[in-house]
């Protein structure tokens, strides 16, 4: 367990979260409480339906808790910006009318960077992101896996205080989305991001983090927070423990009926 | 699972297309447009009323008065009396429109309003309002361009609504990440999103414009100072200058099929080549 430090980059606690639906007000989260240190890459998994994508929504500043609180980098109230970039899953969030190197150098001039800095900056993360021969095409010409690549050097050359992305890999087929978990690895230990990403996949939990908040239940709370820095790599006895171990984690608080262990 | 580089020992046939289908599509238009006029100078030889100049005119004759026509300046100057209509008043439809889609998206009752004003207005044809045009504005060409107006405010409202209502939310949300917000976010991230919209609203405007003014003209003749196509029409009517009035036709056509391709254009090099439309 991961405790309050007051070098956090992210700091949540007791967050309630809930949205509007037409039957009324449904409460997504009762009590979540976990911080993030600076340069760690903590993933938040739960089932689906959990509200771990409202949760980092409301880290993004699309939403608001309706208790408890959430500060980065010791502010509170948080509006969308790009100190806090986010990548999302649909495949359709880069800019159709802009090239390659235009979505990913655009977003720098709007934030004050001049037109020709900003494209030799873009032209750097869309070569770590190993999208150099695409730098030209525009985002439909691109597959699944080279737009969420786009998408990651868009915010990663934002230099945000941290990047947020929501199961950026969840519409990948599986061989793609283990490259892709592997390349940001390599990208985010180049660029020393402080990472939360949300997924329902415990490999990708296991494979990108740090630290792996557990968000069950429903509506849900924090149930477990588990350090997986040193898990080793899928074949180890220690991977293979804390994947059984967070198996449990999740399947045990689904009390419901049916158990729904997700597995990728 | 065998590689694709490798070559199977009989390659199946490669699907091909046949006949008529296999010629190029230029090609296909000429033939088809040599047909009809050949159709046409048919029915001009063999048929008493086709033959009969003062009630219809032959391709040839059709070629000559649209020839002279244009020399002289006469068609010039009825084509440009009505673009610059048409011009005016599609341009204060899409200013109008604008407004109206502004006051929409800002709020429920303009939303309302709109929905109301364009289920009454749009079904009306263009030249139904231009009795009251004419007794509002009098005998001139802004009785024209209201009529033209009208006519064009509704599809582009309703379209530009539409468009900006249907924006995928997500690259909304990116918009937002980034840093944009308030009118940067419309201006960047809305409009271009909204553009598919956008278009098909201007080219059913124009369409609606086009056939509005032209109708208008035809209806009151010399309208303002120089008259436009319509007037041109007419006129030939009246001293049975019957190649004009085919001419002026043909003018029109030439024009309709010219914007077609301008649009064609505009939407190859934004939409279609962005992927947000088929071409």
């Amino acid at each position: 367990m991961s405790s309050i430090t007051h070098t956090a980059v992210l700091r949540a606690e007791h967050v309630q979260l809930g949205y509007w639906a037409p039957e009324g007000f449904t409460l997504a989260v009762r009590d979540a409480t976990f911080s993030v240190a600076p340069r760690e890459k903590t993933i938040v998994i739960g089932p689906s339906g959990c509200g771990k994508s409202t949760l980092l929504k409301a880290v993004a500043g699309f939403i608001r808790p309706t208790a408890g609180r959430i500060q980065v980098a010791g502010r509170e109230k948080l509006e969308p910006g790009p100190d806090r970039a986010v990548v999302f899953q649909e495949f359709d969030q880069l800019f159709p009318w802009r090239t390659v190197l235009d979505n990913v150098a655009y977003p720098l001039r709007i934030n004050g960077w001049k037109r020709r800095d900003a494209v030799e900056r873009a032209r750097e993360f869309v070569e770590l992101t190993s999208l150099g021969d695409a730098a030209d095409r525009y985002p439909h010409q691109l597959s699944g896996g080279m737009k969420q690549r786009v998408a990651i050097a868009r915010a990663l050359a934002l230099d945000p205080a941290m990047l947020l992305m929501d199961e950026p890999f969840g519409s990948l087929d599986m061989l793609t989305r283990a490259r892709l978990q592997q390349e940001l690895n390599g990208i985010i230990e180049r660029t020393q991001t402080t990472l939360l990403l949300v997924t329902h996949s415990m490999d990708e939990a296991l494979t990108v983090g740090d630290k792996v908040v557990v968000l069950a239940g429903s509506p849900s709370t924090v149930t477990e927070i588990v350090d997986v820095r040193d898990v080793g790599p899928p074949d180890s006895p220690r991977y293979a423990e804390t994947r059984l171990h967070l198996r449990d984690l999740l399947a045990v608080t689904h009390e419901e009926g049916e158990l729904d262990v997700v597995n990728h | 699972m065998s590689s694709i580089t490798e070559t199977p020992a009989a390659l199946p046939a490669r699907p091909r297309a046949v006949g008529w289908s296999r010629l190029p599509l230029w090609f296909r238009r000429v033939i088809l447009l040599a047909a009809l006029v050949g159709l046409w100078q048919l029915y001009v030889s063999w048929s008493e009323f086709g033959g009969n100049p003062l009630l219809f005119a032959a391709p040839a004759d059709t070629v000559q008065a649209f020839w002279d026509g244009w020399r002289d300046g006469s068609l010039a100057r009825a084509t440009w009396e009505t673009m610059r209509l048409l011009l005016i008043g599609v341009g204060i439809g899409a200013l109008i429109a604008a407004l109206f889609t502004l006051f929409a998206s800002l709020s429920q009752i303009g939303e309302d309003i709109l929905l109301l004003l364009t289920a009454i207005l749009n079904p009306l044809p263009g030249v139904a309002v231009l009795p009251l045009a004419l007794l509002w504005f009098g005998l001139s060409s802004k009785a024209i361009i209201f009529a033209i107006a009208n006519a064009t405010i509704w599809p582009i409202a309703i379209n530009l609504t539409t468009g900006f209502k249907t924006v995928n939310p997500t690259i909304v949300a990116a918009g937002r990440t980034i840093g944009l917000k308030g009118v940067r976010l419309v201006t960047d991230v809305l409009a271009p999103a909204a553009l598919p919209s956008a278009i098909s609203g201007l080219k059913t405007a124009w369409a609606f414009g086009w056939r509005t003014v032209v109708a208008a003209e035809l209806v009151f003749g010399v309208v303002g100072g120089e008259g436009g196509l319509g007037t041109y029409i007419n006129n030939a009517k009246l001293y049975l200058f019957t190649p004009q009035m085919f001419a002026a036709l043909l003018t029109i056509a030439v024009l309709g099929v010219a914007f077609e391709l301008v649009f064609g254009v505009l939407e190859r090099r934004t939409i279609v080549r962005w992927g947000m439309q088929r071409s």
